[in-house]
């Protein structure tokens, strides 16, 4: 704390970034929980209806449950894919000798390129007719049993959404991840080679121990980001074919632009303030719990 | 605007309760000569049509010769050409009250129920008065009635959809043009055993695959279906509703679409037909400049022709009625009509059907005639002349009269059934179930 | 292009593995795969940009008609041509930038401002204003969407570029005071106690001492805000209307037509000329941004 400082200069720092965040952020969640109790398609009269929608979400609403589970899914490939790909890359790229920086850039390259382009490019990568990419490859494997198109199956479009969000955040992750293992100590490494550790227990024991807390630093920021989901599986499907690859994010985002159905929306927009929030709990339960055993 | 400030006051802790909101004061939708003095002033346009097409540089060219006359005039176009988008904006614009003097919407019930709150200009009484309403086709003008008969929409198009169809794959496949709709699983199953695609269709835009379930009940229960469906006064387990969820299926199951349709676009189905892989094709005579000129695909050009919607077996409506859309209609906002507003459609739409046939499109007008383009082929007058002699009836996109919420689920099960991943069962007591929750809160 | 130039020096690496010098257990095998897997990952990485970028010069005819993965059988630049004629990349593209900018103006200077705050000030309900920033973290932005739009139309804002950039800077706020905080905590106490000692102020040691020493920060903030800023479709989406005011992705729709109708080559084209601006920062600001990135984590 610094010595000579006044309650004046505390609220002149304090208050400009409060106000914007409150506008931006605090104020529409309370503002959600609001509206939650009403029932609002914009132009008619507000009409307070209590819980009704609450009741509607949890027990009349099967959209909903299956957006639940969809994005729960969602989360899950987008997971495995941008922390499982960050940290094997990251660790394949530390035993490189040459040419690290080249192929960090490479790996950050489609972070910058917009969702909508994203969504265009992928829909092509996916098609069956006129053949895609994908189903191209399957083709010259010899596994043309594999081809089918990816974005009308009902069994497989989930994953195909989900797969091109994974694709494009890998390389910040892996980033992230690659830096925490250039920390690991060096002498820790050779000593456990010295007795004799494979590279799995060397990995195992050593590495990852020691970038726990970037570990998990990054599994919030995957997981906040995976929830909140919502361009790729928009612009490719909107949700379809059926609800196959409806996420609670879309499903809320039509309930109020199109069905104007604005106080049910904001019930859905609630429970997925409270499911982030218990979500990065439970990471926090589970990692540090890890380690601190 | 009361809307709005009560949520906002009721929310809030904050100082945006003290925004002052000037009430709408809505002027009478009735009255559509507004005296007083024009005074020129920059109008805006919400609209939906794409952005260098035919109607927006029409408009643009009408607004510029109109500020000649009228110095400080300005006419600002405003388009979303993508649907969707469009009318989600239009939708919360409207509850934001901030519609602008002039805007694009079908006749949905969204719309009736802005016409009822009085926020637009009664469109048959300001035709009417500018001494043009009988200039429009009658069919130009039931497209954009609600169903009460009312008209708030003005139509800058003519249209009407045909299925396109290449003769060499027919004739490949040994099969002839469906004479009933009922003729089209079989069809498309011989097209399939000669490795054919049976119909072309953009399934990601959806509307495409909605207006197959509005053929069947068309034929069989006539234009009433929709309107007493969309109200739950008629059901999807009723004959006509089931006639069409069986034959959506038995279009699925005979694999009718190309593999994937779902989530192919616009271009890459008429890809498909133009390019000789697709027998058949439904689609509007907004595509004759693609599809009956020298710009298509030369391998296939002399083997195009259409044939308009087949009937069925005890069809109550005729082969001469079928869908004849006139476009998304453009709406004129009621509390911000004034003598410049009306001076200006006024000239404008006195001067917009000229101007429009020119280019080779239908007018909604039959005061014009359209001219056909140097590199036309035969087929684009034949495509043409069909707009003389149509019935009186016209099936409606089913898009246009479903609420939202039932119109969202529709598509989406749609889908499902014509992939066969729901059985017409399922599908009808889903529907059914959803028109019951959401129909009763749009059209109490 | 981009991806046109940097694919040579990647080949040349793939064919001419460096000579291990350093005697190892097993390297050769290890080494040889975990090569050949992080070439093709960078295949998987790449790939689709260089594809876009060889789609843009493809003529329609040829798109429509051929194989859309082969290579082409001649380039023309007309889609760049038609690219330019439709839409209005160079607005776009000028609100994309405007946009950015706006927002990471406040984004750094709120943030540091946050920080200093709650870091250097230090007050008695720090710990509640940390958690409450947390939150910011958390939830999706989507929340925000209803509520705002019926904030914005009450006061006047929707179609206006501070109706992006307000929520685009507030719910980016968090990361920033977050970076900001974990770098502030390094730097030592006895900088502020011997300027203290000079008489300085909290303002001055602000303005002399803190926001100097921020600057490598300052420069992973904006970088790392600037991907999601610049690629925002959901606010853009929902709050803009207006022709002018339309950032990029808004703008490429834009080619899709009457009814849906999407000129494919056209889109792709004006995806390469969107994505050029960033992808130029990115690859001068590379090194900072992933140092940045680097060490901001490992801190954290």
């Amino acid at each position: 704390m610094l010595p000579n400082r006044s309650r004046t200069s505390v609220l002149v720092f304090l208050l400009p970034p409060l106000l914007l965040y409150g506008a931006a952020v605090l104020f529409p969640i309370l503002q959600s929980l609001f509206l939650s109790f009403f029932s609002w398609n914009g132009i008619s009269d507000m009409e307070f209806v209590g819980l009704d929608n609450y009741v509607r979400m949890f027990f009349a609403d099967d959209i909903f449950w299956r957006a639940f589970l969809n994005a729960l899914i969602y989360l899950a490939i987008c997971l495995v894919l941008q922390l499982g790909g960050a940290l094997v890359v990251a660790s394949l790229l530390t035993s490189l000798r040459r040419g690290r920086e080249l192929i960090k850039t490479l790996y950050l390259l489609p972070a910058v390129i917009s969702t909508v382009a994203i969504a265009f490019l992928f829909v092509r990568i996916y098609s069956l007719e006129p053949v895609g990419l994908l189903n191209q490859l399957f083709q010259w494997v010899g596994l043309g049993a594999l081809e089918r198109p990816w974005l009308s199956d009902v069994n497989t479009v989930l994953a195909a959404v989900s797969a091109p969000e994974g694709w494009r955040f890998t390389g910040l992750y892996m980033l992230i991840i690659y830096a925490a293992l250039l920390a690991v100590p060096k002498e820790l490494e050779e000593a456990a080679v010295l007795d004799g550790a494979s590279r799995w227990t060397l990995f195992t024991r050593i590495r990852f121990p020691y970038i726990r807390p970037v570990w998990i630093t990054t599994t919030i920021m995957a997981t906040t980001y995976g929830l909140r989901g919502f361009d790729i599986p928009y612009l490719m499907t909107n949700g379809g074919p059926g609800q196959s690859s409806e996420l609670l994010t879309t499903y809320m985002y039509k309930t109020a632009f199109t069905s104007t159905d604005f106080g049910y929306a904001s019930t859905i927009s609630v429970f997925i303030v409270i499911e982030c929030l218990v979500a990065v709990g439970l990471i926090l339960f589970l990692l540090k719990r890890k380690a601190d055993s | 605007m009361k809307n709005l400030f009560r949520a906002a006051a009721a929310a809030a802790v904050t100082a945006l309760a003290l925004t002052a909101c000037g009430g709408g004061n809505s002027t009478d939708p009735s009255n559509v000569s507004p005296a007083g003095e024009i005074k020129p002033r920059e109008i805006s346009w919400l609209l939906s049509r794409p952005a260098d097409g035919a109607v927006i540089n029409i408009m643009k060219k009408l607004a510029d010769d109109y500020a000649k006359e009228h110095p400080g005039f300005e006419l600002n176009l405003i388009t979303t050409p993508d649907r969707p988008s469009y009318i989600q904006k239009l939708e919360t614009l409207a509850a934001a009250n901030k519609l602008p003097e002039l805007f694009d919407t079908d006749a949905t019930p969204f719309a009736q129920q802005l016409a009822k709150q009085g926020k637009m200009v009664d469109a048959e009484k300001l035709l009417k008065t500018l001494d043009m309403y009988d200039d429009y086709r009658p069919a130009a003008l039931d497209y954009q009635r609600f169903d009460d008969g009312s008209l708030y929409m003005i139509p800058f198009q003519f249209e009407l959809e045909f299925i396109w169809y290449n003769k060499a794959l027919l004739e490949k496949a040994g099969v002839g043009v469906p004479k009933s709709l009922d003729d089209i699983p079989a069809m498309c199953t011989a097209l399939r055993q000669a490795g054919i695609t049976p119909i072309a269709i953009d399934g990601q835009d959806q509307w495409p695959l909605e207006r197959y379930v509005a053929y069947q009940p068309f034929r069989e229960a006539g234009p009433d279906f929709i309107q007493k469906l969309k109200k739950g006064e008629a059901k999807f387990s009723d004959p006509a509703g089931q006639k069409t969820a069986i034959w959506m299926a038995e279009l699925g199951k005979a694999k009718c679409f190309q593999d994937g349709f779902s989530a192919q676009g616009y271009s890459d189905a008429q890809n498909h037909f133009t390019s000789g892989q697709a027998a058949m094709y439904n689609i509007g005579t907004w595509e004759l400049p693609s599809l009956a000129t020298d710009k298509l695909n030369p391998a296939v050009r002399n083997d195009i022709d259409f044939f308009t919607l087949p009937t069925t077996e005890g069809s109550v409506t005729a082969a001469n009625e079928f869908v004849s859309p006139s476009g998304i209609g453009m709406a004129v906002n009621a509390r911000t009509y004034d003598p410049l507003v009306s001076d200006f459609l006024k000239f404008a739409l006195e001067k917009y059907p000229a101007e429009y046939a020119a280019t080779g499109a239908l007018s909604p007008t039959t005061d014009v005639e359209t001219a056909v383009p140097a590199n036309a082929t035969p087929l684009y007058q034949k495509a043409l002349d069909q707009a003389k002699d149509l019935g009186e009836k016209q099936a409606m996109p089913w898009d246009t009269q479903l609420d939202p919420t039932t119109n969202g689920r529709l598509q989406q099960e749609l889908v499902l059934l014509v992939q066969g991943e729901i059985t017409p069962q399922q599908f009808t007591d889903t529907m059914d179930k959803t028109i019951a929750q959401n129909a009763p809160k749009f059209f109490k | 292009m981009i991806t046109q130039a940097a694919a040579p020096p990647t080949a040349t690496a793939a064919v001419t593995p460096p000579q291990p010098g350093r005697k190892r257990r097993r390297p050769d095998l290890f080494r040889t795969l975990s090569r050949v897997l992080i070439m093709l990952i960078v295949i998987v990485q790449v790939y689709p940009l260089a594809w876009l970028f060889v789609t843009s010069l493809r003529s329609e005819h040829d798109f429509a008609t051929g194989d859309p993965f082969a290579l082409p059988g001649s380039l023309t630049w007309d889609n760049y041509a038609r690219a330019f004629e439709t839409g209005d990349l160079g607005r776009n593209i000028l609100n994309s930038l405007t946009v950015t900018m706006g927002a990471n103006v406040l984004i750094v200077l709120l943030g540091m401002m946050a920080a200093y705050a709650i870091q250097v000030l230090g007050f008695r309900f720090s710990r509640l204003v940390r958690g409450l920033f947390l939150v910011g973290i958390i939830v999706p932005v989507q929340i925000a969407l209803v509520p705002l739009f019926i904030d914005y139309s009450a006061v006047n804002l929707l179609d206006t570029y501070q109706s992006m950039i307000i929520p685009l800077a507030g719910f980016s706020l968090p990361m920033s005071v977050y970076l900001f905080s974990s770098f502030y905590e390094y730097i030592p106490n006895e900088t502020y106690e011997a300027a203290s000692l000079d008489g300085a102020g909290p303002y001055r040691i602000f303005g002399l001492i803190t926001l100097p020493l921020s600057l490598n920060t300052v420069v992973t903030v904006v970088l790392v805000n600037s991907i999601f800023i610049w690629n925002d479709f959901i606010f853009a989406n929902t709050f803009i209307l207006s022709e002018e005011l339309k950032t990029i992705p808004l703008g490429l729709q834009n080619y899709i037509g009457a009814m849906g109708k999407v000129d494919w080559t056209a889109t792709f084209a004006a995806v390469c000329v969107t994505i050029t601006p960033l992808l130029l920062v990115f690859l001068v600001l590379n090194k900072a941004m992933i140092q940045g990135l680097e060490s901001g984590a490992t801190k954290g």
